[in-house]
C-alpha cells in the first residue's frame, strides 16, 4: 500500500495544484501557531502570577497548629463505661512555636527535591510612630535563606537586604508601611508585641513587593533579634518554610514528610486554593480556545481535501481501472493530508514562536511586570504538532475514504 | 493460434434501472481463444461498451459468469479484481482517459509501477519503447493535457500494453486516429496476438479494421448476433 507510486501520485497532486496546497498548509499553520501562542501566553500569565505569589509564600510551610482537641482528656486515663462530669475544661499551658527546629530543618534540607529551607519567627505586632498605630506582622528571618526562597533583595527600594544580618537593631519595612507611618531610612520604628513587650528599631531598608497587603503591614528583622524580643532560646521558630524544585508537586513533598514531623505540614495549595484554581482555569481556557482554533483549521483542511477529491474523481476512476486498490487511493489522499499537516505544523510552530516573541515584547507595566508574560515550553510545541497532525489525519481520512469507495465504471461510463 | 480458452463469458445479463428498467445485455455467451484478435461491432447503443466493461471486470453488476485464463472472476472483491486487471488486462477507453497532471511517459509507466515487478529504469525503457512504436517519442515528456486527441489515444494504447497483459481490450481504440495511425495500431495488435499470444478484443466501427481481424462478433440490442471469421 505504501508504495512509491502512491507517494509519487500524492506529490504530483500537491505540486500541480500548488495554490490549493498552500491554502491548506496555511490553515494548519494558523491553527498550530495559535495553539502555541495561546498556551505560551497562558503559561506565561500563570508563571508570572505564581512568581508574584511566591514572593511571600513558600511551597511548604511547617508550623504549630495550636493545641490539639482536648475536650475530653479523661477518656484517655479512665476505663470505658465510667461516667464522668467535666465542665469548663481549660488549656492552662501549651507550647507555642516549634521547639526542635534544627532537627526539622535538617530533615527538610535532606529531601532530594528541596531547593531551600528557611526558619522564621513571626510575631503579631503593632507599629507606633507618635500618634499613628498600625497592626502588622514582624518577621524574624534567617537573612540568607529568606532571600534564597523569596528573592526579597530584588524588591528593595532603599537600603541593602544583607545589612539585616549584622544589624540586630535594624528593621526593613514595606513601602506602604513606610508611607503610612511617614518613615524614612534611619528613622526609628517603635513596636509592641501582643505580649506587651515594646522595642525600638532603626529603619535600614524599604521594600516593595507590589502585593499591597504585604507592603502595608510587613517588616523584617534578624531572627536572633526576634528571639530576643520574645525571650526565647536559639532553637525557637514559629514557621519553617520549604521550597521544592517543582511547586506543583508541593503536596507530594508535604505528604511525605508529614508523618515524621509532629507539627502541621501544609502545601501552598491548601492555604491558597484560589491561586491553583485560577491557574487551572486559565489553562482550561487556553486549551479550549486553542483546540477550537485547531478544529476550525481542521474543517478548512477537510473542505480542501473534499474539493480535491471531487476534482479528481475521474482520475481516481482511471487509477482504479488500471488496478489501484481502494487502499492505494486512501493512501494517496491521506499522504497528501499528512504532508500538508507536517509542513503546516512545522511552519506553525515557527510562526507561533515568532508571535509569542512579538507579544512578549509588548510593554505591560502592572504588578511587577514590564512586558506581557510568555513561557516557552517545548511541550506546548510538541502538543500543538501532535494535535495538528491528528486533526489533519481525521480531516484527510474522511475524503480519502470517500475517494477509495468511488466505483470506477459509473464515472468512466459518464 | 492455440486452442486454450483465454476468456469465457456465459449467459451475461445486464440491466440499467435508471431512468427506467431496461435490459442492455441479453444472455450473451461466447469464448475467445488465447492469441485471438476479436472485433466487436454493432450499432450505437447496442451495448458494446457495456459488454466491454463487464469483460474488463470493472462492472460487477451483472448476471452470468466471466472467466479469464481459467479463473472465475464473477463474485470476486473489488480489490482482487483491481489486482487482476493490473496484471492481466490492458484497457483502452473510448474517451482516452489519461491522468492530465502527469506526462505521457508517466501515464504509460503507472500500471507497471503499480505492478512493481520490474525496476523503474526497466519500466521507463519499456514505456519509451511503446511510445516510440506509436510515433510519440517526441511527446513523452509533455503533460497529457497538452496532447491532441489522437496523441492521447495512442498514449492510452501504450499504457494498455505496458504490463504485457494476457488480454487487451479497446473501446473504439482507433476512433480518433487517421488512417495511417489506425494502421499502426492494427499492426501492433496483430503482432501482439501473433507473436506473444496476447488476446485482443476491440470494439470498432471501422469495417476494414474488423474485416482484417481474426473474428467479428456483432451485438444488436444486447443480443449477440453471429460469429463470423473474416480475413483469415
Ligand atoms: N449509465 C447508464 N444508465 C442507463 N443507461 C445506459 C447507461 N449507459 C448506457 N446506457 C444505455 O445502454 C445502452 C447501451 O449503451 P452502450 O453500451 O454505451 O452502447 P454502445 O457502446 O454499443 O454504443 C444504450 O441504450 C445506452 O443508452
Ligand atoms: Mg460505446
Amino acid at each position: 500500500m505504501f508504495s512509491s507510486v502512491n507517494n509519487k501520485i500524492s506529490g504530483v497532486h500537491l505540486t500541480s495544484n500548488a495554490k490549493q496546497t498552500v491554502v491548506a498548509v496555511l490553515s494548519v499553520t494558523f491553527g498550530i501557531s495559535m495553539y502555541v501562542f495561546m498556551n505560551s501566553f497562558m503559561s506565561g500569565v500563570n508563571d508570572a502570577q505564581t512568581k508574584l505569589a511566591f514572593t511571600a509564600l513558600a511551597h511548604v510551610r511547617v508550623y504549630n497548629d495550636g493545641p490539639a482537641d482536648n475536650t475530653n482528656l479523661l477518656k484517655r486515663v479512665l476505663p470505658y463505661g465510667k461516667l464522668i462530669n467535666l465542665r469548663n475544661a481549660k488549656v492552662i499551658q501549651y507550647t507555642k512555636g516549634i521547639k526542635n527546629s534544627t532537627q526539622i530543618v535538617s530533615l527538610l534540607q535532606h529531601q532530594p527535591e528541596a531547593t531551600g529551607v528557611t526558619s522564621q519567627v513571626n510575631i503579631n505586632v503593632s507599629y507606633h510612630n507618635g500618634a499613628i498605630k498600625i497592626n502588622g506582622q514582624l518577621s524574624g528571618v534567617d537573612v540568607e535563606n529568606e532571600n534564597r526562597l523569596f528573592g526579597i533583595s530584588n524588591y528593595m527600594l532603599q537600603g541593602q537586604w544583607q545589612e539585616l544580618k549584622s544589624r540586630s537593631d535594624g528593621v526593613i519595612i514595606g513601602s506602604g508601611l513606610a508611607k503610612n507611618m511617614s518613615l524614612k531610612i534611619n528613622d526609628n520604628l517603635n513596636l509592641l508585641t501582643d505580649d506587651g513587650v515594646a522595642k525600638n528599631y532603626k529603619v535600614i531598608g524599604i521594600f516593595e513587593t507590589t502585593i499591597a497587603n504585604t507592603d502595608k503591614s510587613k517588616a523584617y528583622i534578624n531572627i536572633g533579634a526576634a528571639r530576643q524580643l520574645l525571650s526565647k532560646n536559639a532553637d525557637y521558630v514559629t514557621d519553617i518554610q520549604l521550597n521544592v524544585k517543582d511547586y506543583s508537586k508541593a503536596r507530594q513533598t508535604a505528604g511525605k514528610v508529614a508523618p515524621v514531623i509532629p507539627y502541621k505540614v501544609e502545601a501552598w495549595q491548601v492555604a491558597n486554593g484560589q491561586l491553583e484554581a485560577g491557574s487551572d482555569l486559565r489553562d482550561i481556557i487556553a486549551k479550549a480556545v486553542s483546540l477550537t482554533i485547531l478544529l476550525v483549521a481542521g474543517f478548512g483542511i477537510y473542505n480542501i481535501m473534499n474539493m480535491t477529491v471531487n476534482q479528481k474523481i475521474r482520475e481516481v476512476a482511471i487509477l482504479k481501472a488500471m488496478g489501484f486498490s481502494g487502499g492505494d487511493i486512501t493512501t494517496i489522499f491521506l499522504t497528501e493530508a499528512l504532508i500538508i499537516g507536517i509542513v503546516g505544523g512545522i511552519v506553525g510552530m515557527l510562526f507561533g514562536y515568532v508571535v509569542a516573541l512579538a507579544v512578549n515584547h509588548i510593554p505591560f507595566a502592572i504588578g511587577g511586570l514590564t512586558t506581557l508574560p510568555m513561557t516557552y515550553k517545548p511541550s506546548d510545541y510538541l502538543l500543538a504538532f501532535v494535535f495538528g497532525l491528528l486533526t489533519t489525519f481525521v480531516a484527510g481520512y474522511l475524503p480519502a475514504r470517500h475517494a477509495s469507495k468511488i466505483d470506477p465504471v459509473t464515472i468512466i461510463r459518464g | 493460434m492455440n486452442t486454450t480458452i483465454s476468456l469465457k463469458a456465459s449467459n451475461i445479463d445486464k440491466y440499467f434501472y435508471q431512468p427506467e428498467p431496461f435490459q442492455v445485455l441479453k444472455d450473451v455467451s461466447f469464448e475467445v481463444k488465447k492469441g485471438e484478435f476479436l472485433t466487436l461491432i454493432g450499432k450505437s447503443g447496442s451495448g458494446k461498451s457495456t459488454l466491454l466493461y463487464v469483460l474488463s471486470t470493472m462492472d460487477t453488476d451483472y448476471k452470468g459468469s466471466l472467466e479469464i485464463n481459467g479463473a472465475r472472476l464473477t463474485g470476486k472483491s473489488q480489490n482482487e479484481l483491481a489486482a487482476f486487471r493490473n496484471e492481466h488486462i490492458g484497457f483502452v477507453f473510448q474517451f482516452h482517459y489519461l491522468l492530465v497532471e502527469f506526462t505521457a511517459l508517466e501515464n504509460v509507466m503507472l500500471p507497471a509501477l503499480k505492478l512493481g515487478k520490474k525496476s523503474r529504469e526497466e519500466i521507463e525503457a519499456n514505456a519509451y519503447e511503446s511510445l516510440k512504436m506509436l510515433d510519440l517519442k517526441e511527446q513523452a515528456l509533455k503533460q497529457a493535457n497538452k496532447l491532441s486527441g489522437g496523441q492521447q489515444q495512442r498514449v492510452a494504447i501504450a499504457r494498455a500494453l505496458i504490463n504485457n497483459p494476457s488480454v487487451i481490450m479497446g473501446d473504439e481504440p482507433t476512433g480518433n486516429l487517421d488512417s495511417k495511425n489506425t494502421k499502426v495500431v492494427f499492426d501492433i495488435f496483430k503482432q501482439l496476438s501473433r507473436e506473444r499470444g496476447q488476446t485482443i478484443i476491440a470494439v470498432t466501427h471501422d469495417d476494414d479494421f474488423a474485416r482484417n481481424s481474426d473474428r467479428v462478433i456483432e451485438l444488436s440490442d444486447g443480443n449477440l448476433l453471429k460469429t463470423s471469421t473474416i480475413g483469415r
